[in-house]
């Protein structure tokens, strides 16, 4: 082929297509940098909406007379194996954390008394406080998707981390200790 | 005769899209507000489920909201917009098209103009090329070798930009390797999105099973004395799956709430398919003791006669000859 035809063939050719793969490519990573990062970093910092209900021992629980404490919000059911799986550690981390300040509230989704008894008994977190939600309304409000799912709500009453499934020692540690070090 | 059996193959596949894309898009038909304003929404621990039909325990909390809600006297779209406060507008079955969802309309639009310019660029030179090499009207030869063996110049070239070339065509470019190189793009355009999409919606949990967790539910309130919640989730549990065994502990939940016809309908529904249920008998025998007294001593006899040993048989002979 004649060199010069030969260029003129890639000018005309090699332009559209190279356009839209250079366009796939910037998109793509794009809509990647996009998704990934807000979810996995966490939700901005919101308010966090009411909880305020009877405990599953009878007690008064208000998130908003706690203002000040920071509180570590895990919802999760005795139907859900790795929100069993996490309950020892948000026990240890409560016991841990709470002489600087932290509360943990375990919001119990759509579950029955009886078997979140027998669930906090066998893995040794009976002294958690935990709210019961059986109709899952105010995990609803919480903006829920599953079990489990951990929200930090800080001093002020804002949301400052959220984790959807099993939190980890690190992650708690990575989150807590910002919050309640500056106590 | 390809022309034939082509165009209305094509015909028939586009009325196909057409039927098929205006039967999805279409509204259903629902006259249950909740149910409607639940159509609306996604469920956010499913794949592609409407809260409507999704079984799982979130989307369940949501159809209780959303009765809550309406009861309040929300609109819809006050409704709509507390969900998407809590959860983005992912929330929504049709998310507003703007910021990356936008692409999942234009991309298809790009790719289905692309690759009809293509297809229009590919078959133009040929038609009238061939128009003009014929005369009044295009050839289509049967097949592609039969044109050559029959002597004539090929009018159906392997490759458009073959035939230009041997007509002698002014034309300095190829269209062969732009059709290629452009629906290549196209395909790695589409394939792009599909894989970033498929990053969108990271794969969820399997939702527990509802049906467990109202039987749970259930029984912890029938623990409580709670019988008439408790019959409320045995409901809910048959909802997802019809049981005689969770149907039977319906129809004793209801007699202990006193609801003796609602129990005599619980037990008929398994007395319809086992007549011999000891169970069945039993909870409507117990039953008709409130709605049909004289109906109720022939039912328990034939409870005794079915299972004299049954734990409750001493009871009943007792009741029946005290």
């Amino acid at each position: 082929m004649n060199p010069a035809i030969r260029r003129s063939w890639w000018r005309r050719v090699g332009l559209a297509p190279a356009t839209v793969l250079l366009l796939t490519v910037g998109l793509g990573a794009l809509l990647v940098r996009h998704r990934s990062g807000p979810d996995d970093v966490g939700r901005p910092a919101v308010a966090a909406p009411a909880l305020a209900g009877t405990t599953l021992d009878g007690t008064w629980f208000d998130l908003a007379a706690v203002r000040g404490q920071v509180v570590l919000v895990n919802v999760f059911a005795s139907w859900c194996g790795p929100c069993r799986d996490e309950l020892p550690l948000l026990a240890e981390t409560a016991l841990r954390w709470s002489p600087q300040g932290l509360r943990v509230v375990g919001l119990n989704l759509r579950d029955g008394p009886e078997a979140v008894r027998t669930l906090l008994k066998q893995t040794q977190a009976e002294q958690l406080t935990v709210l019961p939600d059986p109709d899952g309304t105010r995990a609803v409000d919480w903006g829920v998707r599953g079990v489990p799912e951990t929200f930090v709500v800080d001093r002020d009453g804002r949301i400052v981390a959220y984790q959807p499934g099993v939190v980890t020692r690190q992650w708690l540690q990575d989150q807590l200790s910002p919050l309640l070090g500056a106590a | 005769m390809r022309r034939l059996i082509v165009v209305p193959g094509l015909a028939a596949l586009l009325a196909l899209a057409v039927a098929g894309l205006l039967r999805s898009a279409g509204p259903a038909a629902r006259t249950d507000p909740v149910a409607a304003t639940a159509a609306e929404l996604r469920c956010p621990a499913c794949q592609g489920e409407s809260v409507v039909d999704s079984p799982s325990p979130i989307a369940a909390s949501m159809r209780q909201v959303i009765a809550d809600h309406l009861a309040q006297g929300r609109s819809r779209e006050e409704i709509r917009r507390w969900f998407v406060a809590r959860y983005g507008d992912e929330v929504l079955a049709q998310p507003p098209a703007r910021g990356p969802g936008l692409l999942l309309w234009v991309v298809p639009a790009i790719a289905l103009l692309g690759a009809g310019a293509a297809a229009a660029r590919t078959l133009r030179p040929r038609l009238a090329g061939s128009a003009r090499r014929s005369g009044a009207r295009t050839r289509w030869p049967r097949h592609p070798g039969s044109a050559r063996r029959s002597g004539g110049r090929t009018r159906w070239p392997r490759h458009p930009g073959g035939a230009r070339r041997a007509d002698g065509a002014t034309s300095r470019w190829s269209p062969g390797p732009v059709c290629s190189l452009t629906a290549a793009g196209l395909i790695a355009l589409v394939a792009a999105v599909a894989v970033a999409a498929d990053g969108l919606a990271p794969p969820a949990p399997p939702p527990a099973d509802p049906a467990a967790v109202a039987l749970r539910l259930a029984w912890d309130l029938e623990g409580r004395q709670q019988y008439e919640a408790a019959a409320q989730m045995y409901r809910e549990a048959l909802r997802e799956r019809t049981d005689d065994g969770v149907q039977l502990r319906l129809a004793f939940a209801l007699l202990r709430s006193s609801d003796a016809a609602g129990a005599e309908r619980a037990a008929r529904e398994v007395l319809d398919h086992a007549p011999e249920s000891p169970d069945g008998l039993l909870v409507l025998g117990l039953a008709q003791r409130a709605t049909r007294p004289a109906d109720a001593t022939a039912t328990l006899r034939r409870f005794l006669a079915v299972a004299p040993s049954h734990p409750a048989a001493a009871e009943i002979r007792r009741l029946l000859d005290p």
